[in-house]
């Protein structure tokens, strides 16, 4: 500002010398002179003075002053800066900047002199803080790295903080630039303070991209807010860029490896390649490509869903490879469901829970579990050695001494998070006890027994509540709750009384804690018979005078098994008057009636029953009758199997009724039953058969036999007294419904009647094997028979019967086949002959060897080994279908043809067929080459017959080879080579029959089985080897000629009953 | 006529009546190191017990492979999968050239198979290893993976048994892996494992060619 004044001043007395010097004529030259010189002079005064005076500071301490040098200013120039109000305010030197304190705020004149070669100049500034701008140094990265597997890039600057005088605030903006295309991926600012010393600040960012595939390079600038600045603030520069690439180690070539991730995220999977990728797919979606510096190319997957146990496969396809990755995508682990703890023992804690939702992760990235204990601070881990698939688990806490209360916290972890849940628990409160073993019943006495029991477990400190559970036959179940003091792992006693004597019992027993959590399960049962107690009541009874007076009779009743309480063995009498006592004892207990002879009228009769415990209270009778005259039965009235009876009331009675009745068919004394019916009463039915019949098993069978055992029928249910049992049966089965009346009298239906009441078995015999019985079993008394029973049984089987069954088939088929093999041995030629005649085996056959004799030389000797070639031959095709025989009637043509036309070459012809059987059958049942005609020879009658006079030619053949005419094919056969076979052909034709073993060729070209051997008219090429099938079909003869080898070949079995003759 | 057709029933009744039957057998009379090297017995019986056995494993290698396949996911699991480009440089490849393989001699001929059934073995396990991180919850796969590893050391033995009948050397064991398979990427493993199980089928197809030609060189 000084500086435009200063210029200004000078100019002016210029302008005064122009005006001097010029005239006024050149006016308008002179004023674009002035124009001209204005500008050049303010030009030259410009430069030539220092101008443009410009302050920074980086650091609000120092300022950095520049200025620009006036024109014509070289190196020697040196400027002389003096600042006003400072005490050393002047500075000499020979730059164009100077480097200055900071000044106060307001004003300050900076004068600047320059001195130099041909002149000085002088410049005035005013310097204000408001003039001066505050640009901070430009940041350096102290330090960029990277850490690969996370995508994560850190960064380390320092804020240099010292070199600023006060604490202000610092603005950082960083950059980070991707491809070498340096496309901005991210720009954060960061405010932090700057304190008076050098800070390193660390910044951490995660890459969406993975960093091994791009370059990514960051910078860093910043901007000082200090608030005690009042000049211009401004943006440091960029600091140079630093850059983070990857250098390849392994063959991994598309990131990331193996991550873990939660479903629904966002990732980038990228691949570094050499060569161009075709193309990339996530699991079965196929994935737009992302290019990113050379071949490398990424691909953008969103909201990525669940994978599988083994991870999604993310694969880049490359023209010669396959790179890819996994990545395993699931859930961290859900909180855990319904965690409980409890023990069994109080010993350990066993806590339970779920899993809750899957995590998809397994392996190595499944969930973790640590159970912690918070005031122990003891922890255990879940180890679990194989997959559950339940999804279930459980840990074991080891309790700890004088701790009930337990704090239990669950940690679930998994690498995308953790969850916990806890469980506050009063150990003693949830006791679910182990099941009660070692149960056992001890008698105490006949109402009492022991139970004891083991239950394991630290249980002193508690009380125990067990439950017993008590079953009796024929009556409801029965509980009842016990609170036991708790013991050291040991046995328990209790004692259950108010029970009935002589009754079987069924205890099991279960326990729980006093503060109730869980039962226990239940122990196992126990069967109990409590011991038995002197009958509790003495029998009713009765007595009757006998007609004559003299002897009473007194009767009894049993007694019903809740009174007797145990099984009653004799009952004692006793008969006492004043004066005498009459007793009889030891009566045993089926007997219920007992006579005594008395002369008096005047006795009181005692019953008493008596078990193994003791003798039952008496009960009394007295023998003279009470008189009754003035009851009066009003009524009776017959109901059913019953009688209604009503008797009219009489006040003046104190005691009980007694109602007896009898069979009046019957001769006195009659008594049938007694009935006692209390005084208030005036009617009771009398029902005298039993209404029950009684209960039977059947306790073993055998073949002809059953063993079938009762049980008693209840004294109640009887209804008088038993009398016997009736025992019913009869075949029949389960369906049938014969037995319908018992009493019918069938003649079917056996019926055994036991009179002896203390029988309670019964063995029926003579019965039959594994047959099925219905058996009825019924009790009765005098008043009639009991509803009945029944069951079915199937006796056992009659093992004897049985062997004779299998031995008797077994005999037959043996005798059937003794006879059939005798059979077969007398007639095994035959035999053989029909069914299973040799089959030559052409590999055997030496006449296929005949090439190979031809080829070694060998004699017409050697052709006589062809005899292999077997005549069953003949047999078999002679029997078999139209087709053979199709065959036959042309082969067999030109051989009725051939004996008219009697020429030596025709009958040859023929020769070389039948020629071999003949001689097999005579080297097979003889090896010696016999003359005479065997039997075997007989077999080929018919075809021998047709070729007699070669059968013997070739008979002499074996003699004199040589010499025999109808051999000679044979003989021809070792000149006949390969080089001159038309020509021994052409001789074969006339000289021997043998030419289809001549023309060896043909052996190879034609195969024997092939229709073009049998089409064929050559005879050469028809006959083909006498060993082959050929040789068969032409030996076959006529049909309608009759020879005892035709119908002997035949399959059919009239066939072997009409040979069987002529053996 | 009649001998011809029973006999060929007779024969072909047998055959199959030993090629499962002899299979528990050999393999377990085969596990068994032959103990007297010294004195060779004849090659005709453990060929033909090696060859059943080849036979036996070429019934379940296609299985395996799909099996194994399935369990790796997409595009393992795509139908038609398949990846010949995929070597491991640890296992020899089963895939020759026909006359390359028609002109191997004997001893050529069983070294290289028991080479490749040695390493197949040891391969195997890895697999084995592998998919139990990766697939601990499929036991299918792992019996699988299990039995066809029995299944190779089995014939392993058979070939040792035929090597030393023939009187031929047998390789020392080595281990065919050495320390690279550690640290492998799950990406690495499934390609492994599905290379190994390829490479387990291809060799059992090529054993058995290679045990059927040596079955009619050496008739019992």
């Amino acid at each position: 500002m000084m500086g435009i004044s200063l210029c200004w001043r000078r100019p002016s007395a210029m302008v005064d010398d122009k005006r001097m010097r010029t005239t006024s004529g050149f006016l308008w030259l002179l004023s674009a002179l002035i124009l001209l010189c204005l500008v050049n002079q303010v030009n030259s005064q410009k430069k030539g003075a220092p101008h443009d005076l410009k302050c920074i500071t980086n650091n609000l301490q120092v300022w950095d002053c520049s200025w620009k040098a006036p024109s014509g200013a070289g190196q020697g120039t040196v400027y002389d800066i003096c600042i006003e109000s400072r005490s050393h305010p002047c500075y000499r030197l020979n730059k164009t900047n100077i480097k200055i304190p900071a000044l106060l705020p307001g004003d300050h004149e900076i004068t600047i002199h320059s001195i130099h070669d041909f002149g000085s100049s002088r410049s005035k500034f005013i310097l204000n803080e408001k003039n001066v701008s505050l640009i901070p140094d430009t940041p350096e990265i102290f330090n960029l790295s990277a850490d690969f597997s996370n995508s994560t890039l850190y960064l380390k600057w320092n804020d240099k903080g010292s070199a600023f005088p006060h604490h202000s605030n610092v603005i950082w903006e960083i950059k980070i630039l991707r491809k070498e295309s340096m496309e901005l991926v991210k720009l954060v600012t960061l405010n932090t303070a700057l304190s008076d010393e050098d800070t390193v600040h660390h910044w951490s960012w995660v890459s969406d991209m993975p960093l091994e595939c791009v370059t990514h390079y960051v910078g860093i600038r910043c901007y000082v807010d200090d608030l005690h600045f009042s000049g211009h603030k401004e943006w440091s520069d960029w600091s140079p860029l630093k850059n983070i690439s990857w250098t390849p180690d392994s063959q991994t070539k598309v990131f990331p490896q193996d991550k873990v991730i939660l479903v629904g995220s966002d990732i980038t999977f990228c691949c570094v390649s050499q060569e161009k990728v075709l193309s990339a797919q996530i699991g079965q979606t196929s994935c737009p490509l992302i290019h990113l510096d050379g071949e490398n190319v990424a691909i953008k997957i969103h909201n990525i869903s669940v994978s599988e146990n083994s991870g999604t496969n993310v694969v880049f396809t490359t023209e010669e490879n396959i790179f890819g990755t996994v990545i395993f995508v699931g859930y961290p682990p859900d909180t855990p469901q319904n965690l409980n703890c409890e023990t069994h023992d109080l010993k350990e804690i066993i806590c339970t829970w779920s899993a809750g939702r899957p995590t998809a992760l397994v392996g190595p990235r499944k969930t973790s579990y640590t159970l912690f204990e918070s005031f122990s601070e003891k922890h255990v881990r879940f180890k679990r050695v194989d997959v559950s698939t339940k999804e279930s688990y459980q840990l074991l806490f080891q309790m700890l001494p004088n701790q009930e209360i337990y704090n239990f916290t669950l940690n679930a972890r998994n690498p995308l998070g953790r969850s916990e849940a806890a469980i506050l628990v009063n150990v003693t409160e949830k006791v679910y006890p182990h099941t009660p073993t070692a149960f056992k019943v001890k008698d105490i006495n006949s109402t009492a027994v022991t139970l004891s029991w083991h239950l394991p477990g630290n249980f002193a400190k508690i009380n125990l509540l067990c439950q017993v559970e008590i079953n009796k036959t024929n009556s409801a179940q029965e509980w009842r709750n016990v609170t036991i003091k708790g013991v050291e792992n040991s046995n328990y006693l209790l004692v259950v009384d108010k029970l009935n004597p002589y009754t079987i019992y069924t205890f099991r027993i279960r326990c729980s804690t006093e503060t109730f959590w869980k039962w226990s399960k239940w122990s196992n049962k126990k069967q109990h018979l409590t011991t038995e107690a002197v009958p509790s009541r003495g029998p009713d009874t009765w007595r009757e005078w006998k007609s004559d007076g003299k002897n009473l009779i007194i009767y009894w009743k049993p007694l019903p098994i809740n009174e007797a309480n145990g099984k009653i063995l004799s009952y004692n009498i006793s008969c006492s008057s004043d004066e005498e006592t009459q007793s009889l004892s030891e009566i045993p207990d089926p007997q219920h009636r007992a006579e005594i002879q008395l002369d008096k009228n005047d006795y009181i009769i005692s019953v008493v029953a008596k078990n193994s415990v003791g003798s039952s209270p008496p009960s009394k009778i007295a023998s003279m009758e009470i008189p009754n005259d003035d009851l009066k039965i009003e009524q009776t009235v017959g109901m059913g199997k019953g009688i209604l009876l009503t008797w009219n009331y009489d006040p003046n009675m104190t005691c009980d009724y007694v109602i007896k009745w009898c069979n009046s068919s019957r001769a006195e004394p009659c008594l049938m039953d007694w009935k006692k019916v209390p005084v208030n009463s005036t009617e009771t039915v009398i029902e005298s058969a039993p209404i029950v019949a009684p209960n039977f098993t059947v306790e073993d069978t055998s073949a002809d036999s059953i063993l079938v055992k009762w049980e008693d029928i209840p004294v109640e249910e009887l209804r008088g007294f038993l009398r016997g049992y009736l025992f019913y049966f009869e075949k029949g089965e389960r369906d049938t419904f014969k037995m319908r009346d018992l009493d019918s009298g069938r003649s079917d239906v056996k019926v055994k009647n036991i009179t002896d009441i203390s029988q309670k078995t019964l063995r029926i015999a003579d019965l039959q094997g594994k047959t099925s019985y219905h058996l009825v079993l019924r009790a009765y008394t005098d008043g009639g028979i009991g509803p009945e029973k029944s069951m079915y049984v199937v006796t056992k089987e009659n093992s004897v019967g049985l062997i004779i069954a299998i031995l008797i088939p077994v005999a037959v088929a043996v005798i059937v086949g003794v006879v059939t093999s005798i059979l077969c041995y007398r007639k095994r030629e035959w035999i053989k002959e029909t069914f299973y005649p040799d089959i030559p085996n052409p590999e055997n056959c030496k006449a296929l060897q005949f090439q190979k004799s031809v080829c070694e030389g060998s004699s017409a000797l050697k052709t006589l080994e062809m005899n292999p070639c077997t005549p069953n031959n003949v047999e078999v095709l002679e029997t078999r279908s139209t087709v053979p025989k199709i065959e036959d009637t042309e082969i067999i043509s030109p051989v009725a043809e051939r004996p008219e036309e009697s020429s030596d070459a025709e009958p040859e012809n023929h020769v070389v067929v039948s020629y071999c059987p003949p001689i097999i059958e005579e080297e097979i049942p003889n090896p010696i080459v016999d003359e005479a005609g065997t039997a075997s020879q007989v077999i080929y009658i018919d075809i021998q017959s047709m070729y007699q006079p070669q059968a013997k030619q070739e008979e002499e053949s074996e003699i004199d080879p040589v010499v025999g005419g109808g051999y000679k094919p044979q003989m021809h056969l070792p000149i006949n080579s390969a080089i001159e076979d038309i020509a021994a052909e052409d001789d074969l034709d006339k000289t021997a029959g043998y030419r289809p073993q001549a023309n060896v060729n043909t052996w190879h070209l034609v195969s024997p089985d092939s229709p073009r051997s049998t089409d064929s008219n050559s005879e050469i090429v028809s006959f083909g080897s006498p060993c082959s099938i050929n040789s068969r079909q032409f030996l076959i003869p006529p049909k309608d000629e009759d020879s005892p080898k035709a119908s002997g070949g035949g399959w059919s079995f009239t066939n072997f009953f009409q040979n069987k003759p002529n053996d | 006529m009649l001998e011809r057709p029973g006999r060929s029933l007779m024969q072909g009744s047998r055959h199959s009546v030993t090629a499962p039957g002899a299979f528990p057998l050999c393999l377990l009379t085969l596990l068994v190191p032959p103990l007297s090297l010294a004195a060779p017995i004849s090659p005709a019986e453990p060929i033909s017990q090696a060859y059943s056995l080849a036979l036996y494993m070429q019934k379940n290698t296609s299985t395996l492979l799909q099996t194994y396949l399935q369990h790796q996911g997409s595009p393992f699991s795509d139908p038609g999968f398949s990846a010949p480009e995929l070597q491991l440089s640890s296992l020899p490849a089963a895939a020759v050239s026909f006359k390359t393989w028609h002109n191997l001699d004997d001893a050529e001929r069983l070294s290289r198979a028991q080479g490749a059934f040695l390493a197949l073995t040891q391969h195997l396990q890895l697999v084995g290893d592998d998919q139990s991180d990766l697939n601990p919850g499929s036991p299918i796969l792992l019996d699988q993976l299990g039995a066809a590893r029995l299944r190779a050391q089995g014939l392993l033995g058979n070939m040792g048994v035929i090597m030393s009948a023939l009187g031929l050397p047998i390789p020392p064991e080595k281990d065919t892996l050495g320390f690279v398979p550690f640290g492998a990427s799950a990406f690495e493993r499934k390609c492994r494992g599905y290379v190994v199980t390829r490479e387990y089928g291809h060799w059992t197809d090529r054993a058995v060619r290679d045990l059927a030609l040596l079955k009619a060189k050496y008739p019992a």
